[in-house]
């Protein structure tokens, strides 16, 4: 046994060597290699695997209606665990093993450790699961896209909203956030955007993520007796438990969420306390009747028959590849070779370009496709549906 | 086959590697180390450098929980520490990288030494608990100091110069950070030949006796943490000079009891086996990967339902080595010694 033992630690770890030297793959002229490093497990799980889904199911499509001419979209993902090292180690190994011209990265932390070697050396062009305003910045960012606009941007339109549904007295509204990057990011655009709508910010209370006991909380919002509670920095948890406490304790506050806190679920949480529930959504949902939709619905009745259903992370994944799919459809109508320069430059060029629903019309202005739309939670249907137009964000 | 191992003189009882043969070895490693990133591509050269840096911060933490008995929860935080200091350093003072790291390792030994006090009072489970304040209160600090820390969006670091030659590029960082790796190895591997050394030894094996036999418990202690966080330290530094990003949410307790998982799978209380430790602890998920990726041409979308299953495995044969391989990676190594040692005239 211990023979054994002694005899098979060498060759076990020989193969280990081997297997993780990565051979490079032989590039097709007519390929167009996407590589992603996608949050599969992790904290980011919950919303990881729809993401990929909705990329690779878009660029799938793409293959099948021939929206690249002359070329085929290779879709090469990697789980990356939400963890930023590890996360740089998969993009680093698909760059040396595929030399893709497109990059997926699977969070705000990725972007911004993989910059200096993104701008200096790999130059892909690169979209993420990130709504950070950090990554919207051409300067520093030259080649990243936000797909979506920056969670300040989705303030931005629901204090539009409220601003606008004022009624004579000035609106009062409570900033509930998570002590995290993605609580705190658009806080200060938040505030200052808030004094100049001429919205009062009568609170603003941060808990941890997932908090279970929000007594506390509850109580100071029943003091501060806002119109209007803006979350942000929470995916669930603790959102239904706030409102359910104030509900007891018969507060009338409309409830407000941001992307990931204005998915179906959460309704489906709630129950009865969701009417009223309120939220900005870059995206419409999966059950539109936006051309755009319609064609994501038959894409998925025929690949995936058993899904009924597909959350706003999978309809973010989907429009990330079509942001892709336009980058190089207009590289390749300019007769460019496809780089991430080319990709970069052409994505500048998009203008009031028509998404056939999914989203508005799309501007890139800062990298960022500004553009969302305020939904209403209708409890009867188990539906969000939209309150606003879509709303374009300067 | 090895036959005797004599010693004529002070100098061969004293040596670090006493035969030829593991001289030898060592020496091969060394050339190996050499050569390795100049074939090695992108990802095993991040990799390595990934592993290198972790290892001094495992050193750290055997220091402290395999030699000295002291469990620690909060390391990542002191790794913090140094590499907030390190950052600030080096982003806002422009402050070169030979000042802002060991400095960094300063602050951290520092902190240590503050967060070191109860291990006089409290031990076991009790200090455990202890340290994880120390983790609470250090990621809060992160997070909120915006003035020094940045906040959530912490701070942007150039790359470390030497020479004029920026060492932007994980070829360039790579020698600085496997020498800064073996000086950290071959400093704890001596430290435990001198009194301070013996002395936590003493600690770990019994508090009591060590005092009785003049071990001054309470310095012993914190010099313990301190060392042990210096190690933290200066690992946080090169962290960021090698992410050139640093956030609060780099540190967090997770990472503390993957230092844990790193010390206890090596083999507590032996300086190898935490190097051993380290490489397993990262390499065994990318291989898992690697593993699932293999299937890919078979099953194209094997990534999706295997994925999850890669820590389910990694934490299977975490458990596995607790159970069957109680002293770590380094009783495996010692008994393939052995055999080879023997080799062949002993099955």
């Amino acid at each position: 046994m211990r023979k054994l033992r002694a005899m098979t630690t060498f060759p076990a770890a020989l193969l280990a060597c081997l297997a993780l030297s990565v051979p490079a793959r032989a590039a097709d002229k007519n390929e167009v290699v996407i590589g992603a490093c996608q949050p599969i497990t992790g904290r980011f799980a919950f919303a990881g695997g729809a993401i990929n889904a909705g990329l690779q199911d878009y660029l799938a499509y793409a293959n099948e209606n021939g929206l690249v001419k002359g070329k085929k979209l290779v879709y090469v993902y990697e789980d990356s665990g939400y963890d930023t090292e590890k996360a740089v180690a998969t993009f680093k190994k698909i760059m040396a093993q595929y030399n893709p011209v497109i990059m997926y990265g699977e969070s705000t932390g990725l972007g911004k450790a993989i910059a200096p070697e993104l701008n200096g050396r790999y130059k892909v062009f690169y979209g993420s699961t990130s709504f950070s305003s950090e990554l919207a910045d051409p300067k520093n960012h030259p080649y990243s896209f936000v797909s979506g606009p920056t969670y300040s941007d989705m303030f931005g339109i629901l204090l539009e909203y409220i601003a606008k549904h004022r009624g004579k007295e000035k609106p009062r509204v409570a900033f509930f956030y998570s002590d995290t990057e993605f609580g705190k990011d658009p806080i200060p655009y938040a505030r200052t955007r808030a004094a100049e709508l001429g919205i009062d910010v009568v609170a603003e209370i941060v808990t941890k993520v997932g908090a279970v006991d929000v007594t506390t909380e509850v109580l100071n919002l029943k003091r501060a007796r806002p119109d209007y509670v803006i979350f942000q920095g929470y995916v669930l948890a603790p959102i239904p438990e706030v409102i359910r406490g104030a509900r007891d304790h018969g507060l009338k506050t409309t409830f407000m969420g941001t992307f990931w806190s204005v998915d179906k679920t959460i309704i489906d949480k709630l129950g009865q306390d969701a009417e009223g529930y309120m939220g900005v959504n870059p995206y419409a949902y999966y059950w539109d009747d936006a051309p755009g939709i319609v064609a994501m619905r038959k894409y998925n009745e025929k690949a995936h028959p058993g899904e009924k259903y597909r959350p706003n992370s999978y309809i973010q994944g989907w429009f990330t590849g079509m942001v892709y799919v336009e980058a190089l459809k207009r590289v390749v109508a300019a007769g460019k070779p496809i780089t991430g320069d080319s990709l970069k430059d052409a994505l500048a060029t998009i203008k009031d370009w028509d998404t056939g629903g999914v989203t508005g019309k799309v501007t890139f202005v800062s990298n960022k496709a500004a553009v969302g739309r305020v939904y209403k939670a209708n409890v009867q249907k188990g539906i969000f549906e939209p309150v606003s137009d879509w709303i374009h964000v300067k | 086959m090895l036959i005797g191992n004599y010693k004529e003189s002070y100098a061969a009882d004293e040596a670090l590697f006493r035969t030829a043969t593991s001289r030898v070895w060592l020496a091969l490693l060394g050339v190996a180390a050499a050569v390795f990133p100049f074939l090695a591509g992108d990802y095993l050269l991040y990799l390595a450098n990934l592993m290198g840096v972790l290892a001094i911060a495992a050193l750290g933490l055997n220091i402290l929980t395999g030699f000295t008995g002291q469990i620690s929860l909060g390391h990542a935080a002191f790794m913090g520490v140094g590499a907030y200091t390190t950052a600030v350093l080096a982003a806002r003072l422009g402050l070169p990288f030979w000042v802002a790291m060991p400095a960094g390792g300063a602050s951290a030994c520092l902190a240590g030494m503050v967060f070191g006090v109860p291990s006089l009072r409290i031990k076991g489970l009790y200090l455990a608990i202890a340290t994880v304040a120390a983790q609470v209160i250090l990621e809060w600090v992160f997070a909120n100091w915006n003035a020094v820390t940045g906040g959530i969006r912490g701070i942007n670091v150039p790359p470390a110069r030497v020479l004029g030659v920026a060492l932007d590029t994980d070829l360039r960082i790579y020698f600085l950070v496997q020498s800064l790796a073996a000086l950290h190895a071959w400093a704890a591997a001596n430290l435990f030949r001198t009194r301070v050394g013996r002395a936590f030894i003493a600690v770990r094996d019994r508090d009591i006796s060590a005092e009785l036999m003049g071990v001054n418990l309470f310095r012993t202690k914190i010099l313990s943490f301190m060392i042990s966080s210096y190690y933290a330290g200066i690992a946080g530094g090169l962290w960021v000079y090698f992410t050139k990003v640093v956030t609060p949410e780099n540190f967090p307790l997770s990472l503390s009891i993957q230092f844990l998982a790193m010390v206890i799978v090596g083999g507590l209380g032996s300086i190898k086996g935490t190097l051993f430790g380290t490489v397993f602890v990262t390499l065994v998920p990318e291989l898992l990967k690697a593993a699932t990726e293999a299937t890919r041409s078979v099953f194209p979308d094997a990534m999706s339902y295997l994925a999850p299953m890669k820590d389910v495995i990694f934490g299977a044969m975490i458990v596995a080595f607790l159970i069957f391989e109680p002293h770590g990676l380094a009783e495996m190594w010692n008994r393939t010694k052995r055999f080879f040692a023997l080799w062949p005239f002993k099955k």
